[in-house]
Formats: C-alpha cells, sequence, structure tokens
C-alpha cells in the first residue's frame, strides 16, 4: 500500500514539530526516517499511525484521504520503542490481541487463531516461548513479539518508531539484519524511524533526512550518502572534516588565480565557481591522501597524532601544522599506510581527493577535485 | 540493614517496641478486654440493640454508597491526569488534595452551609421534600468528600509510569476505547484499584469530623458507628461503647491485612517486572 502526505503541518504549543510535509512512499518499500531528536520523525510516524492529528495536510493510504479515519480502522501495525506488551498476557495472548479484537463476522474462531498466532511466532523464531510473559523475556525478544502481534492482523502498512532504539549494539545489529530479511518475507510498506545513520543505511529501500520538522532529501541510502542535497545531510551522514578557510579570488602566489587560504595551508580553486570571502571545505575520512610533499594544488601540512591500525583501513588523527582545523581524521588502505610508513607526530601533507564546498550563508557550494 | 550490635543499638530498638505496645497495641488489647470483661452475654446483649444495628447499618450502608462512587470518581480523574494534556491539569492534582489537607469538620461545615435548610438551595430541597442534612444522605455525601481522594491518589502515580504506550498498543490494535480499558488498562491497575477501595473504605467505616457536623445525631436515626461510640461512652455504657469500638477496630484490621495483602502483590509485580535479563539475552536470537 502506497502512502502519501500532503503538506503535514503540526505544532505543539509553540513549537512547531513538523512544517509542511510533502511525501510520497511506494508500496512495498521499507523506507528510513532519519534525522536528530527532535526533527518531528517520531511525530510524523504516529500521524500516519492515527495516534497523532496534524494541525493541517492530508493522509492518503492508496490514494484514498485516511486524515481522519480512526486509529482502529486504519489496519496499522505499529511497533513501539519501549516494546508496549500487554505485560498481563502471556506472549501467546498478545500476539493474538489484535484477533480477538476483530469484528465477530471476521474474526477467525480459536482453532484458526491458534494456528495464526503459532505461524507468527515461528516466522520471529520464538514459538517454545509462547506460554511467557514479557518481563521474562530479554529486550530483542520482546521487540519480536511486538513485531509478531503487529503483523498478526495483516497490516497495510508496519510502523516502527526507533525499534532497535532501546537495545544493546550487538542485539541491535543482529535485529536489524533480521527486520531486514523480515521484510523481505513479507513485503508489507513499511516505515521506520531512527536516529541511527548507519542502521537507516543498512536497513531502508528509500531514507527519507528529517531536520527540525522538514524534510531534507529522501532517496536511496547510497545517494543520499554521496549526492547530500544540503549542508545538514552531509553533515549529518558520517563524519566529516571542516576545512574553515577565505577564498582569496586573485591570489599574487598564485599568478592572480583564486586560492583557497588558512594560515601556510592553502589550495588551489577553479577559475570561477566560488564567492570570495569566508569559504569552508567538507572532506570525509576516506576521501583524501597522504604524502611526503605537498602538490602545487594543495598545500596542507599535517602531523600525524592518533593513528589506529586495526582493521582493514588504518583511521589516522591528524593536526593543522601553521593554520588552523579542528583533529583531522582521515581514513588510509591499509597498503597505503604501509607504504608511507607513517608513525606518530611525523609530518605529511594532506591531498583531500574530493572537497565539498559550504558557502558563508550555508549553501551547499560546487565540488572541487585538488588533485 | 545490620543486626543491632553495641548497647545503644539494642536500646534503641527496645524504645521503638516499648513505644508501640504503650501507644498502639497496650489501647487496642484495652478496647477489646474492656468489651468482654462483662461476659459475651453483655456484648451480645449490646448487639442486640436497636440502635447500635441501626449504626451498624448506617456505617454499612455510607461505605457502601461511598465506595463505588469514589471508586468511579478516582478512575475517571487518574485517566484523566495522566492521559490528557490540557490547561490545569496540574491545578487538578492540587485539587484532589483538599480533602486531605483540610479538616473533615470544616468540610461538613461547609456542606451544611451549602445544603441546610437555612441556604437557598437547601431551602427549596426542603420545599420538595428533600432533607439531605441532619440525615444519611448528608452523611454519605460526606463521608465521599472525604475518601475521594485515595482511589485517585493510588492509582495517578502508577499510571503516569506505566505510560499509554500498552494502551496506544491496543487501539492500534482494534480495540475499542471501552475494550482498551477493559483488556489492558484495568488488568495493569487492578491491584492498585484494589488497594484504593480498601483505605477508602477504612476511612469512610471510621469518618468521625465530618459526619458528626452533618449528623444532628439523632438516635437510631443518623447515628454512625463512631459517632454512636461517642455518645455509648457519655451515657457510661463502657461495655457498650468498647462493645462498638471493638467493633471498629476489627474492621480496621481487617483492611490492615488486606491492604498488607496487596502491598505484597504489588510488590510482586513489580519485582516481576524488573527481572534482569542479561542472563536471558543470550538464548533465542535470530538466526
Amino acid at each position: 500500500m502506497s502512502i502519501t502526505l500532503d503538506n503535514l503541518s503540526k505544532t505543539f504549543g509553540s513549537y512547531q514539530a513538523l512544517e509542511d510535509i510533502s511525501l510520497s512512499l511506494t508500496g512495498g518499500e521499507l523506507v528510513g526516517l532519519l534525522g536528530p531528536s527532535g526533527s518531528g520523525k517520531t511525530t510524523l510516524l504516529r500521524i500516519i499511525a492515527g495516534l497523532e492529528k496534524a494541525d493541517t495536510g492530508r493522509v492518503l493510504f492508496d490514494g484514498k484521504d485516511v486524515t481522519n479515519m480512526p486509529v482502529q480502522q486504519r489496519k496499522v501495525g505499529f511497533v513501539f520503542q519501549q516494546y508496549a506488551l500487554f505485560r498481563h498476557m502471556t506472549v501467546f495472548d498478545n500476539v493474538g490481541f489484535g484477533l480477538r479484537m476483530l469484528p465477530r463476522h471476521e474474526r477467525p474462531d480459536r482453532a484458526a487463531r491458534k494456528a495464526r498466532i503459532m505461524e507468527l511466532l515461528e516466522l520471529v523464531q520464538l514459538e517454545q516461548l509462547a506460554k511467557r510473559y514479557p518481563a521474562q523475556l530479554s529486550g530483542g525478544q520482546r521487540q519480536r513479539v511486538a513485531l509478531a502481534r503487529a503483523l498478526a492482523v495483516n497490516p497495510s502498512v508496519l510502523l516502527l518508531d526507533e525499534p532497535f532504539g532501546a537495545l544493546d549494539a550487538k542485539v541491535r545489529k543482529e535485529l536489524r539484519r533480521w527486520l531486514r530479511r523480515l521484510h523481505e518475507q513479507i513485503p508489507v510498506t513499511s516505515v521506520f524511524v531512527t536516529h541511527d545513520q548507519e542502521e537507516a543505511m543498512e536497513v531502508s529501500d528509500q531514507v527519507v533526512v528529517m531536520s527540525q520538522g522538514r524534510i531534507e532529501q529522501i532517496g536511496a541510502p547510497r545517494q543520499v550518502y554521496e549526492e547530500p542535497a544540503s549542508r545538514f545531510v552531509f553533515d549529518f551522514l558520517g563524519h566529516i572534516n571542516a576545512l574553515a578557510g577565505q577564498c582569496n579570488l586573485a591570489c599574487a602566489d598564485s599568478g592572480g588565480r583564486p586560492r583557497w587560504e588558512n594560515g601556510v595551508a592553502w589550495l588551489a580553486l577553479p577559475d570561477s565557481g566560488c564567492p570570495s570571502g569566508e569559504l569552508t571545505f567538507y572532506m570525509r575520512p576516506h576521501e583524501a591522501q597522504l604524502a611526503h610533499s605537498p602538490t602545487d594544488k594543495a598545500h596542507l601540512p599535517v602531523v600525524v597524532e592518533e593513528l589506529s591500525v586495526f582493521g582493514a583501513t588504518v583511521k589516522l588523527e591528524l593536526g593543522a601544522v601553521g593554520w588552523h582545523a579542528h583533529a583531522l581524521e582521515v581514513e588510509l588502505p591499509r597498503d597505503d599506510f604501509l607504504a608511507l610508513g607513517i608513525e606518530r607526530r611525523q609530518q605529511l601533507f594532506l591531498r583531500p581527493l574530493r572537497l565539498q564546498s559550504i558557502t558563508a550563508n550555508g549553501a551547499l557550494g560546487p565540488v572541487i577535485d585538488p588533485t | 540493614m545490620q543486626t543491632p550490635r553495641s548497647l545503644l543499638q539494642w536500646s534503641l530498638v527496645l524504645l521503638a517496641l516499648a513505644l508501640t505496645v504503650l501507644l498502639l497495641v497496650l489501647p487496642l488489647v484495652l478496647i477489646f478486654s474492656k468489651a468482654l470483661g462483662a461476659g459475651w452475654e453483655m456484648v451480645a446483649l449490646n448487639l442486640a440493640d436497636s440502635d447500635m444495628r441501626h449504626a451498624i447499618w448506617l456505617t454499612v450502608l455510607a461505605a457502601l454508597i461511598t465506595v463505588p462512587v469514589n471508586l468511579v470518581f478516582g478512575v475517571l480523574l487518574a485517566w484523566c491526569v495522566t492521559r490528557y494534556e490540557f490547561r490545569g491539569r496540574k491545578f487538578l492534582t492540587t485539587l484532589i488534595d483538599i480533602p486531605f489537607a483540610m479538616s473533615p469538620v470544616v468540610a461538613g461545615l461547609c456542606y451544611l452551609v451549602i445544603y441546610g435548610i437555612e441556604s437557598r438551595l437547601g431551602g427549596w430541597l426542603y420545599d420538595h421534600d428533600i432533607q439531605l442534612m441532619f440525615a444519611w444522605p448528608g452523611i454519605v455525601m460526606v463521608t465521599i468528600f472525604v475518601t475521594c481522594p485515595y482511589v485517585a491518589r493510588v492509582l495517578i502515580p502508577l499510571m503516569e509510569s506505566q505510560g499509554s504506550d500498552e494502551e496506544e498498543a491496543a487501539l492500534l490494535l482494534g480495540a475499542s476505547g471501552f475494550k482498551t480499558f477493559l483488556y489492558v488498562t484495568l488488568p495493569n491497575i487492578k491491584w492498585a484499584l484494589l488497594y484504593g477501595v480498601v483505605i477508602t473504605n477504612a476511612r469512610a467505616v471510621g469518618e468521625f469530623g465530618a459526619v458528626s457536623v452533618v449528623s444532628g445525631s439523632i438516635r437510631g436515626q443518623t447515628l454512625t458507628l463512631p459517632l454512636h461510640v461517642e455518645l455509648l461512652h457519655q451515657d457510661y455504657n463502657t461495655v457498650g461503647a468498647f462493645t462498638a469500638a471493638a467493633l471498629l477496630a476489627s474492621m480496621a484490621m481487617l483492611t490492615l491485612v488486606l491492604k498488607t495483602i496487596m502491598e505484597w502483590r504489588q510488590q510482586q509485580r513489580i519485582t516481576n517486572g524488573n527481572v534482569d535479563h542479561e542472563n536471558v539475552e543470550k538464548e533465542a536470537q535470530p538466526q
């Protein structure tokens, strides 16, 4: 079932939780709503579910307006961060609750209900725990019961609010892979809220990045990572190094060509595209190399402060020498690292491979290739 | 926690025990010994007295009406305060405490002023042959007033800590508002609710101050057990007074036993709810 959101806005008192959200989700996809806390993603999910009412705007399921449809009739499966299992019921009764609540003429008989419940418990691999109470289960098990309970009534839409937020890192990782596989078995349109970029990138077909009640970007995980539509998205997805400095449009040292400068450090810029004045570059840790000498396009002297040689890539923390920058993080392939013979406190030159410019007003500027 | 070791520690414990016996146990024992002092026949005779029977009946009636009314009122209030966000919510929670903070005598007097025959409302009711004050309805009314916070006060912290997630989950699974309350809310607050009922009942049965103002002390008509104790005592009917007092004390102790059992049940539920899951976390992870 496809979900369409049409100009949704919501305020809590004076706080604008959502501002004019329009979004169209294709049926059968697993969509991640990603954003920092307070970005309005949970509010948006609750409006889709019918637990919250938007001040203005419409919600459509398969083109049908459900804005004023009560929550009971929306046929939405919902999984809460804190599980929200019925604590006085066994796992079996929890999963069967939705079936029991069906109107009499739709309700399957006792035997059929039991078969359905056991089928679902098998799906979430908890059939041996049917008689337990939620308090007797681990966090991961509880969340799987919650998922089985939500799926019992064949929901047209499955909504998950930070489903793995209350679990420890290892269980979280296992569960999200498992959710991904489950979605391939039961391809119901699913929306899940998360503030964990890794989780969103790994699980989703589509990622919706939100910030301050607005949608920043919608796209496939690779697309939002590689082609961020705004400074916020660039900043929020993965680590970035910020190189702040001044753009000098006609620098005498470089024969009247534009240059980015910060202390003794400089970068040659293309002839057009960069405005004069304050100019910041964002650089991902893997988008740089190190060398013993500068190039004619990049002169960024650095010193190795920390290095972590664990794994296939070597993580280095660099300090700027003769210019100002926060600790720079660079990841090098192990072979490159060994070839350079890098040691702690060694002076080297940073050679960025790709730089995203950010103009003084915070907008994304052109991408520079300084090699 | 440790066992007392030094002489000082032991004497503290002994002092506490001695005070408990002197202040709590001794009077209680005295009540029963005085009541039974003249033999079982006198107790039976006093219990057979029509005024005594009426007092017992009136006390039970007041409790029978008060408890259900305050049960509904308490659940409603706790629901509103913990499930809805509205202007004046905090103020409402403060208002609930008025009967706690105010002397029951003042409450009785207020009711007398509003519903008494001298007031406009009381006069109008009197013209329509409805007498509230100096009659059993007045007694029930002030008893309800005095005991109304108990159920709400027990439920509010519990319902606040439980949150509304489970109820929302039930609604999402297609349950109506009523079914959600019946199948999800009620089982979760069951023991706290019973506990609230027990203490409401205890206070309703024992209420003296407010009732004495609105009762008018008409023998055999508007005397509840606590008022009857006072009256018998003033009549120098020691056995009668202590028999009535022993009845009240028995009701109180029964309540105490029920309350202890329920508290224990609550405690059990809480510890069961917070089982340490570290050891079960590893088993049965998805493959």
